[in-house]
């Protein structure tokens, strides 16, 4: 049996004033029912894109969009409007970042659900409104019957997104995409709804995509994880496999930012040095050379894969040699900063040569 | 919410005393006309004119005229009389305003439902070749003069002078009361001529909040939740983005209730707008001001009920 | 609450600025009619077309329908709708054909008084003092008081003119002279004493000294009154009479919405073979549209529709030119003796107190330039000297050819001999020198573009002109008409006299003794002694030949003193629907006499 969720070389790109953006460029991925995965990756990895691409939600006069994406066997890329309103909010949920943004300000909360239930399903306005208490009960609002009469910004934050919840999942959808869930939301509130959404998850049997900027949340949540840059998939893991062994630089970088409750509170978090690249003008070879502390002069030239590391289900599309990147996530991992790493990196393969260069200046 | 009304209503009324205060030492300290003087002709005959400057009451000290005044309208709702024709103030400017509520009512409607549904085609349909000519129409109407666009809708359409003469032209104002048919006839060229240019504005703003609305979050999530196109956009969309259509119709209607000056100039439309352009010119200061006081109040009331309705039209916003 | 007053301030503030602004600076000082100008006539034109474009037509054609209703279309309303207070032309048009005044005019001779309620001409004695009116029977009051008209209703017409409730225009002018006037109106006497009533069809009128009388029984005022009717509302301050009149004429009022319309209809006790009223009356009804202050739509209407004239707006000059050269030109009329237009000098003041100043404005005037503004030789001819065409006294003061001052020679100005005067004056090198000079004039229209033609001429003497332009109302009421307001040149005055005699003409505007603080309009205030005491001689003479010599006589004295520049004697524009057969009455600026107009 294929997966719930199949996505495969899926290319979106967007006609803008200043040019073409490759948003997604050759994104595959998986998920099947009773999964989480966790799509990580910085704003403008292409990862929000991906979630609402697969809702249709991209869909517009300026955008392309290529590849296949499969639920359930049926392919959404190619079907018309009206067959993709018959999936969202049905068949394939999603919540969104700010759950006061989200929700239309002069609607009551009550209101914004029954006639979620209503879009899909052939009820009147009672049944419609005693499945949105049901589902404001089960999402854990007290008070369900009276806070359906109020307005969104009547509600806390936390509340807000469990309201959202409660949308997403009137209709029973087998698969709910989380764009950053708890971004907004207090760091108190964001571990109640991570919590929530994994219960949730359990009990419904739904398969769970979280796209997220941050690893905690994909720790705490997900079973794979697929870490993004710049339109790209750059590594793929099992949650273990990857917090356990990562094998990117960029995936260390992001677990650097990650704040740890056992650091002390003086520890500067280690961003990842330098921006994200433009999408229209990508960097040549590998995407992330630019930033990437431990690059060699033919990364610029050579477009990664993502390949096997020979731990289970682990891709990564890296040029390091996979020795030296254990090596360094050695060192990383006992504390080295960066530029201690790098030393191991270059007594292992020799500084970069003159020759190197030139070679690489004189290929066509 | 009532405590909110009541303290606008006060303010109302201090804003009216402010207004009437403020056209009387307009009046009297800019070189106007003398009444008196005005009203007696060519006589030089000293007698009557004083004879009339006593009839105007304007042998009085300046604060005692104001005073009595002051006291006409707060006891007896008495505007006093014209100085020009003698008519009393409250009866002619209540006589005109049916003629101009006809035609700022009238007009309201068609700009709305025009200026609407342009706006929402347009943002919609973005940057489409109907797009772009509704907005170089829009562009067109809010150029054009209201007066110029009378003059030319009067010599294209109107009976008797017009190229194409399909409607009735200038004076034939009928009133709602005496004949329906011909009150709605008469008043379909003055309509469109006055809605014209509200028509574009109101496109034009329409457009741009629906396609800043459009973008909004919430959108997104009407879209999520697979509502049809028409849904998102007629009940998601506009509802916000109509909400600041519906203030600036309001204060608009309350500027227009105050007198449609050029479309009634034009169309020789008896209402409140002429009578207080006619009184201006003429310094005939108990007509200014009472036209004046009306506009005031109908800008003001309106205002009021602009600021309550987007109470309920917008949840977040509460007065107390 | 912030937005909500910010925007309610908005508007607030948008309102007031109209205010300001338009009292400051807006208006139109050109599509009503003056303050200053009512009648008017000439004696040069009769009846009939004479084949040349834009001649008065002055005689209903000989097969003249009756019936129809006309519409008169017009910008403004009249002054007053009570007779005894009317005193615009546009006010007289109106009123006119529901009134039966003592005398009026034909409509092609505005010089000749034609017995209406009299029965015959008036009998004069021989010191000039006492006047005897026959009054004819036959004439009937409209409802509700449908009584015969007898010589009481004339004396309480002209009675209740003199009270406070009434306050007329010109009874102090023209009838002061009454016996009894005095005691009457300080309510020392029930009635003016002067005014004398021995039986149904007899009023005697005695005078302290002679006057203008005679020629004023033209005026509306004489129309009767019936007493016992009109009493309760003219106990009422000011009157209420206006809207209840009833009426001896032809027509009667059938309603009146001030500054909207006014409607005539027949009056059903009116006979015109038992009254021997000579006004044909052809037409069932008129309706008088008001407020159509956009001459051009107005126009319009008129020349493309149906039983349509103007009223109280010429058309605008574009108009007039492509109708007189189109199909439509014999809906069109130009009106002779419609006034006179002058731009005034305070003689009163420096640096026009010099005579020899004034000559050299007058010289270097280009009155051709100023007519230009109004639409050219179209609209009137180039005034030579004070009286105009129609009024009596008007060949003997020069006719059109002028008295030959060579200050008025050139209708396109003479700088050389303005030069001339200048030196005279003390300016050696022929141009002016000294303080800024003030010029008060209209802000719209085309009395704002002669004000700055007028501009023109003053600063090719070297004066620098100091030009304030205001609304017509304003003009007149807080500068021209004031004295002490000290304005030294006002371009945009003009005067039409109040019936067919020369006083009216230059008395009020020419007379020392007519200098008043208010509503002056001896602009120049000019205060000759030689031509006060003159005037003092003319005013009591009664037989019509010497006292238009006399009159002339003073007319060229005030000419030869230069006190303003006279420039036009208006020919005022009518037009009509092509299925009107409009006649123009010339002692009323050339207005549609309704008495007399009929539908094709």
């Amino acid at each position: 049996m294929s997966p719930l969720l199949e996505i495969e070389d899926l290319r979106v790109s967007f006609r803008t004033e200043d040019g073409v953006v490759g948003a997604v460029d050759g994104v595959s991925l998986s998920v099947d029912r009773d999964r989480t995965l966790g799509i990580v990756g910085e704003s403008g990895s292409g990862k929000s894109v991906t979630g609402l691409t697969v809702m249709g939600l991209t869909r517009g006069r300026s955008t392309t969009i290529s590849g296949s994406v499969r639920f359930d066997g049926r392919e959404l890329t190619t079907a018309s409007d009206a067959e993709l309103r018959t999936v969202r909010g049905n068949d394939i949920a999603m919540i969104f970042q700010d759950p006061l943004s989200s929700l239309h300000p002069f609607y009551t909360v009550g209101r914004q659900l029954t006639e979620a239930v209503r879009a899909h399903r052939d009820v009147g306005q009672g049944e419609a409104h005693d499945r949105a208490v049901e589902l404001m009960r089960l999402v854990g609002i007290p008070e369900p019957e009276q806070r359906m009469r109020a307005y969104p910004h009547e509600f806390s934050g936390g509340m807000r997104q469990r309201a959202m919840i409660a949308m997403a999942l009137v209709n029973d959808p087998r698969l709910l995409i989380a764009d950053e869930p708890t971004t907004a939301l207090d760091v108190t509130v964001q571990a109640q709804i991570l919590e929530l959404i994994g219960e949730l998850q359990k009990r419904l049997g739904m398969a769970v995509i979280i796209v997220t900027h941050d690893l905690g949340v994909v720790a705490e949540i997900a079973d794979d994880v697929a870490v993004m840059y710049a339109g790209r998939i750059v590594e793929q893991a099992p949650k273990e496999g990857l917090f356990g062994a990562p094998r990117h630089p960029y995936t260390w970088g992001l677990l650097g930012s990650i704040p740890r409750l056992t650091a002390p509170r003086d520890e500067a978090l280690v961003p990842i040095a330098g921006r994200p690249p433009s999408l229209i003008h990508p960097p040549s070879g590998c995407r992330f050379h630019p930033r990437c502390p431990y690059v060699r002069p033919h990364h610029t030239r050579i477009d990664p894969q993502l390949e096997p590391t020979g731990d289970p289900d682990h891709d990564v599309a890296c040029l390091l040699p996979d020795p030296v990147r254990r090596a360094l996530w050695a060192k990383l991992a006992a504390g080295a900063t960066p530029q201690e790493a790098r030393a191991t990196e270059d007594e292992m393969m020799g500084p970069p040569t003159e020759t190197e260069t030139e070679t690489q200046a004189g290929r066509p | 919410m009532t405590r909110y009304v009541i303290r606008r209503l006060l303010w109302v009324v201090v804003l009216l005393f402010l207004v009437s205060a403020l056209t009387f030492v307009i009046f009297f300290v800019l070189p106007s006309t003398d009444p008196a003087a005005l009203r007696a002709g060519k006589t030089r005959d000293p007698e009557v004119i004083n004879a009339i400057r006593e009839q105007l009451g304007l042998n009085k000290p300046k604060i005692e005229q104001f005073w009595i005044y002051l006291k006409g309208i707060v006891l007896h709702f008495d505007f006093g009389h014209s100085y020009l024709n003698n008519l009393n103030v409250r009866d002619e400017i209540l006589s005109r305003l049916p003629a101009t509520i006809s035609l700022s009512l009238g007009a309201l409607v068609i700009w709305l439902f025009v200026g609407i549904s342009v706006g929402i085609i347009s943002a919609v349909r973005r940057r489409s070749l109907m797009d772009r000519a509704a907005m170089g129409t829009t562009l067109v109407m809010i150029s054009a003069p209201v007066y110029w666009l009378g003059l030319v809708s009067l010599l294209l359409f109107s009976q008797g002078i017009g190229v194409i003469p399909i409607f009735p032209g200038s004076g034939s104002y009928t009133p709602l009361s005496e004949d329906p048919w011909k009150w709605f006839t008469s008043l379909i060229l003055p309509w469109l001529v006055l809605s014209a240019a509200f028509a574009a504005i109101y496109a034009r703003i329409l457009r741009a909040n629906m396609i800043e609305t459009l973008s909004e979050d919430y959108i997104r999530t009407a879209r999520a939740k697979g509502l049809s196109e028409r849904r998102i956009v007629l009940g998601h969309a506009l509802r916000s983005a109509i909400t600041p259509i519906v203030t600036l119709a309001g204060l608009d209607l309350g500027v227009l209730l105050g007198g449609a000056i050029l479309t009634e100039t034009v169309f020789n439309i008896p209402g409140v707008g002429r009578l207080s352009y006619d009184a201006i010119i003429h310094g005939d200061l108990p007509t200014v001001q009472g036209t004046v006081l009306f506009g005031a109040f109908f800008i003001v009331i309106l205002n009021l009920v602009v600021d309550i309705a987007y109470a309920y039209l917008d949840p977040r916003v509460r007065y107390t | 609450m912030y937005r909500s007053s910010v925007r309610a301030a908005a508007g607030l503030i948008a309102m007031l600025a109209l205010v300001l602004l338009v009292a400051a600076c807006g208006g139109n000082g050109g599509s009503s009619t003056s303050a200053s100008t009512a009648g008017g006539g000439t004696t040069t034109t009769s009846g009939g077309g004479s084949g040349e474009v834009g001649q008065p037509v002055t005689a209903p054609p000989d097969n003249a329908k009756s019936g129809g209703t006309l519409t008169v279309l017009s910008a403004g309303d009249v002054d007053y709708i009570d007779p005894g207070l009317a005193y615009y032309s546009f006010s007289y048009q109106a009123l006119q054909p529901t009134l039966a005044p003592l005398y009026s005019y034909a409509p092609g001779d505005p010089s000749t008084p034609m017995p209406i309620l009299a029965d015959g001409d008036p009998q004069i004695s021989n010191d000039g003092k006492t006047i005897t009116v026959k009054i004819k029977t036959g004439f009937k009051f409209s409802p509700p008081v449908d009584r015969a008209v007898t010589s009481k209703d004339v004396k309480y017409a002209m009675e209740r003119a003199f009270t406070k409730q009434v306050p007329n225009g010109y009874m102090s002018a023209y009838f002061g002279n009454i016996e009894g006037v005095k005691a009457f109106q300080d309510g020392k006497a029930k009635d003016v004493s002067g005014i004398e009533t021995p039986d149904d069809q007899t009023i005697v009128f005695k005078l302290t000294r002679g006057g203008p009388v005679v020629g004023a029984l033209v005026l509306p005022v004489t129309s009767p009154v019936p007493e016992e009717y009109a009493k309760k509302y003219d106990a009422q301050n000011p009157s209420t009479y206006g809207q209840h009149q009833v009426s001896a004429g032809p027509y009667m009022l059938e309603s009146y919405k001030p500054t909207r319309s006014i409607t005539l209809v027949r009056n059903p006790s009116w006979d015109k073979d038992a009254t021997g009223d000579p006004r044909p009356a052809y037409l069932d009804r008129v309706e008088f549209q008001e407020g159509n202050e956009d001459p051009n739509v107005a126009s319009r209407r008129i020349l493309d529709g149906e039983s349509l004239v103007s009223g109280d707006f010429p058309p605008p000059p574009a108009l007039v030119k492509s109708t007189v050269q189109g199909a439509k030109k014999d809906q069109i009329q130009f009106n002779p003796g419609a006034g006179t237009r002058w731009v005034s000098m305070n003689t009163q003041m420096k640096p026009f107190d010099d005579v020899n100043v004034r000559k050299a404005v007058l010289a270097v005037f280009d009155r051709n330039a100023m007519r230009l503004t109004r639409g050219g030789p179209l609209i009137g001819d180039i005034a030579t000297h004070m009286l105009y065409p129609g009024v009596p006294g008007f060949e003997e003061a020069g006719g059109m050819k002028g008295p030959g001052n060579d200050f008025l020679a050139n209708p396109s100005g003479d700088p050389q001999l303005a030069a001339d005067y200048m030196k005279k004056a003390g300016f050696a090198d022929g141009k002016y020198s000294g303080p800024p000079i003030l010029m008060v004039a209209d802000n719209s229209g085309v009395g704002a573009q002669g004000a700055l033609v007028a501009q023109q001429q003053f600063e090719k003497l070297g004066f620098k002109v100091t030009l304030r332009q205001v609304t017509h109302d304003t003009m007149y009421t807080k500068y021209c008409n004031v004295p002490k307001a000290n304005v030294q040149v006002c371009p945009n005055v003009g005067w039409i006299r109040d019936f067919a005699d020369p006083q009216p003409v230059l008395d009020p505007t020419f007379n020392g003794k007519n200098i008043v603080p208010q509503n002056n309009s001896n602009w120049p205030q000019l205060d000759d002694p030689q031509i006060n005491a003159a005037m003092d001689k003319a005013e009591q003479i009664t037989d019509p030949g010497e006292r238009a010599k006399a009159w002339a006589d003073i007319d060229k004295m005030i000419t030869a003193q230069a006190p303003l520049v006279p420039w036009l004697w208006d020919k005022f524009p009518t037009i009509q629907s092509a299925n009107v057969a409009g006649v123009n009455a010339l002692w009323n600026e050339g207005s549609y006499d309704l008495a007399y107009t009929s539908l094709k």
